[in-house]
């Protein structure tokens, strides 16, 4: 079965790796992906290291998916070189596959999406079907309990990353008045 | 007869194809190509695989996926080292490269054509 990780894997690995970050579309609740993209984040050492010790990360990954594994290597200059296409996606959606945590937290920043949206256009029924999906009903849980988001503020509510696709699909069929705000929130 | 001669061709055109694509990518990096110089020192590495692949079992591979699903079953480290390398091919389209990540495909290249005892 394959398995959508988000859990602490147990690697071994060189103490010269920072992080091992899975992200890209196998981290994303709802989303289907064809392959299991993983980071490696070394200190700086040469690129021909940091890709022969990528190579013996992902023998050990391997085992824990049935998707091909998609390996990148950066160090983190080359991480946050203006070149790197995959450095937001990675900062914002990655999760370490050693602590289960964002990658983002090694920097003291904890990624979060907030939706806010407008109900004032919808009919009543609406309305309440849409209370219904974030809060649920009759002992059923409602996304926000399901995925771990939360209401802040009328017409507010925070959600995981990895919870984005659900949660837009599930709401833009009630109503398409929804606004996305990427944040990032201090850790301490 | 006929055999032996087909078998010095395939090799000759492999050994052809793997200096050529070597020459040609330090002619690009000596240009500050990184891309091209990466994809060319790539192709090398791959017609050298091939011609080592061919040495041991008399087979060509016909496409990656074939290439790829022979080395895994009968020899694991060029394996190891063409899966390491073949990412970078793929994305040299949409990438920067540097020229750190050519020399090391080159080096690749290097070890393989050592190996089958080839002066590239």
């Amino acid at each position: 079965m394959q398995k959508k990780s988000q859990k602490k894997l147990d690697l071994t690995y060189s103490e010269e790796v920072i992080d091992i970050v899975q992200f890209g579309s196998s981290i994303m609740n709802g989303k289907t992906f064809n392959d299991i993209d993983v980071a490696v984040i070394f200190n700086k050492i040469p690129l021909k290291d940091q890709l022969e010790y990528s190579q013996e990360i992902k023998r050990q990954i391997e085992k824990y998916f049935d998707k091909p594994i998609h390996m990148q290597s950066y160090d983190l200059y080359s991480f946050f070189d203006k070149g790197n296409f995959a450095k937001e996606s990675i900062l914002f959606y990655g999760k370490s596959l050693i602590t289960d945590e964002y990658f983002s937290q090694n920097f003291g920043l904890i990624p979060k999406i907030q939706l806010n949206y407008s109900l004032i256009k919808l009919e009543k029924k609406d309305k309440i079907k849409f209370n219904y999906t974030l809060n649920g009903r009759g002992g059923n849980y409602g996304l926000l309990r399901q995925y771990n988001g939360k209401l802040l503020n009328p017409g507010l509510i925070e959600i995981p990353p990895e919870c984005e696709e659900v949660f837009l699909k599930t709401l833009k069929e009630i109503t398409s008045d929804i606004k996305i705000n990427k944040t990032f929130k201090m850790s301490q | 007869m006929k055999e032996l001669k087909e078998e010095n061709q395939k090799e000759s055109i492999l050994e052809k194809t793997a200096r050529e694509y070597y020459v040609s990518g330090n002619e690009e990096l000596s240009k500050k190509r990184n891309n091209s110089a990466v994809v060319l020192f790539f192709k090398s590495l791959v017609a050298l695989v091939d011609l080592y692949i061919y040495k041991k079992l008399k087979i060509t591979p016909s496409s990656h996926n074939h290439r790829f699903s022979i080395v895994k079953e009968k020899f694991n480290d060029i394996y190891n080292l063409l899966d390491k390398d073949f990412p970078f091919y793929q994305d040299s389209y949409n990438i920067l490269m540097s020229k750190e990540l050519a020399e090391v495909i080159r080096e690749d290249a290097e070890k393989i054509a050592k190996e089958i005892g080839l002066n590239l």
